[in-house]
């Protein structure tokens, strides 16, 4: 390897999810940083942005494969952004490195998942929520495929715990008029509510239930609490109010007090002292980068073949835990962590479970259904 | 199939030859939990995998040991020619969804969901439709039953098939079944008006 790696970051940075975007790229020149810092000189990031717009990021993928010669990208925010370029990653015989909580049924060869898909978080946080607070949901989620399949789970789940869904609604990407979605919830009373909007869609509504709970107590997060997975520090001062005391599951929080994060937080500080709270978009980039960077650097080349079975091969030390990749589906284990929002627009940790290996297509939770299971009604 | 559908231990057969589209398939089908048995030889009859895929280009009608109007089993096709003969081979396997040659990892799943969904509403359709063969077969004694009640007790055609229809829901079994019975004298009718 005589010349330097390119390593091709995908994200974002403007648009309706433009602060994960931003979070994500800053953690991903942490990373670069940390390398270098280390006298690592071998890597170099190129960046694209675009702009949130899905035809631009197979331009992009292109263009950081076929123009800067990257055979890695690490990126996508969304699921459709992510499968857009999966099947330009495929043909160029690269490897995807995908860092966001996702709503699983996927496992491809040319894909490193480092974010959580749903038996971890999704499952264990229902596992938490549904025993203290029963199983009488109401679901909100974004109108495309994570908050389709997400409360497609979460129906599933809820009919086998013998509870009642008490309402469903989807809100397109960018919309904030929640005003429908709340009344509704005012009237139909649920145990708790799962939260699959993002972005401005998923503020407001938020800013809107707490509202919502100084009107009625009912609602107020001890008595209906709101819960995400993809909910991140990066977005709570976007809440207008604030959401303190709602939940949300995630693999990673600031406040986490693991030595691995308290030595990441002391570094990051020295480097970039204006940066606030890391949120877990921050962290899992950083970490998906520096794993990147890392098996290149073990497996002495940038083939994703190569790179692919030497990320699989063994544990990694990561400010995720200890990071093993399944050699069958490419996901990270990763442990599951339940916060609660503070008034310092942070978590505080409430519930956890050590690193789950990821069951994308959730194939080990149930039995095996018997064959023919349809019932004729003549 | 309802819920989310799961693979996890169903038996497979793979009639392909060895190469990257297998590898590929067999990766795949081993992420969804399933036993893969890779062959390029017939399926005995006596000794069914639960799901069938097969490379379709090169297929030839002896490995699956079934044809179209009745597959014991679900088929999924992997196919690259567009040939008509091609597609009809496919279809008279009884293939109930297709994964394009060269094979991506996301095609396999919603091919294998697809194809076990078609096979159970063709299996469901079969025994609909032989019960109501049954019926119909049936329906010549309904008539001689309702004719005989006619002339014994001197009710009109609604009447006499009112007295069958009563009994049959009272004894929960079909009313062709009870006008056998009453036309061998094994069901008098006799509680019935």
């Amino acid at each position: 390897m005589q010349a330097a790696v390119k390593i091709g970051i995908l994200y974002s940075t403007t648009g309706p999810y433009g602060s994960l975007g931003r979070e994500a790229q800053l953690g991903a020149e942490f990373a670069l940083h940390d390398y270098r810092l280390n006298g690592g000189r071998k890597a170099e990031l190129v960046f694209f942005n675009p702009h949130a717009d899905l035809a631009a990021y197979l331009e992009g993928a292109r263009s950081l494969m076929r123009d800067s010669g990257c055979r890695h990208i690490v990126g996508t925010i969304t699921s459709a952004a992510r499968k857009e370029v999966i099947p330009l990653v495929e043909k160029h015989d690269g490897l995807l490195w995908y860092m966001c909580p996702y709503e699983g049924f996927e496992a491809n060869e040319n894909v490193i998942y480092i974010g959580a898909c749903p038996n971890q978080h999704l499952i264990p946080l229902f596992e938490h929520l549904i025993p203290r607070h029963g199983p009488r949901p109401y679901l909100v989620g974004a109108n495309y495929v994570w908050g389709w399949e997400m409360n497609r789970l979460a129906r599933e789940l809820i009919v086998n715990a013998g509870g009642t869904i008490l309402g469903e609604r989807y809100l397109p990407l960018e919309e904030t008029a929640v005003e429908r979605i709340v009344a509704d919830i005012a009237e139909k009373r649920p145990s708790f509510i799962l939260n699959n909007l993002i972005g401005p869609s998923s503020y407001a509504f938020l800013a809107a239930i707490a509202e919502l709970g100084k009107r009625d107590p009912a609602f107020l997060p001890e008595n209906c609490p709101v819960a995400s997975c993809d909910l991140t520090e990066c977005e709570l001062t976007d809440i207008v109010g604030g959401a303190v005391g709602q939940l949300s599951a995630l693999s990673y929080f600031d406040g986490l007090e693991t030595s691995e994060n308290i030595a990441f937080k002391s570094r990051l500080k020295a480097w970039r002292p204006d940066i606030g709270k890391v949120s877990t978009i921050f962290a899992s980039s950083y970490t998906a980068v520096a794993l990147c960077i890392a098996a290149i650097e073990a497996s002495g080349s940038e083939d994703p073949v190569t790179v692919r079975q030497e990320v699989v091969s063994r544990s990694w030390p990561s400010v995720l835990g200890d990071l093993v990749v399944d050699p069958t589906t490419n996901h990270a284990a990763l442990p599951f962590y339940l916060g609660r929002i503070n008034a310092e627009q942070g978590f505080d940790l409430i519930a956890s479970e050590a690193a789950i290996p990821a069951d994308p297509y959730l194939i080990t939770s149930r039995q095996k259904p018997t064959r023919h299971l349809r019932v004729v009604q003549s | 199939m309802n819920g989310t559908p799961n693979f996890a231990g169903w038996h497979v057969t793979l009639l392909a030859e060895d190469d990257t589209n297998t590898e590929r398939l067999t990766r795949q089908l081993v992420v969804l939990g399933m036993r893969v048995n890779r062959q390029w030889k017939p399926i005995p009859v006596n000794d069914l995998p639960d799901l069938v895929v097969v490379d379709v280009d090169r297929g030839w009608d002896e490995l699956i040991p079934w044809s179209g109007d009745k597959p014991l089993r679900p088929v999924v096709a992997v196919l690259g020619s567009e040939a008509p003969g091609r597609i009809a081979w496919a279809m008279r396997q009884g293939a109930g969804a297709i994964v394009q040659k060269p094979v991506t990892a996301s095609a396999v799943f919603p091919a294998l969901v697809l194809a076990v969904s078609i096979h159970e509403e063709r299996l469901a359709t079969a025994r609909r439709i032989e019960h109501l063969e049954e019926r119909l077969k049936l329906r010549p004694v309904v008539f001689t039953a309702i004719e005989r009640l006619k002339a014994e007790r001197k009710v009109d055609d609604e009447g006499a098939y009112a007295i069958l229809r009563n009994c049959a829901m009272r004894r929960r079994l079909p009313v062709e079944q009870i006008a056998a019975f009453f036309l061998v004298g094994s069901e008098t009718l006799s509680e019935v008006g």
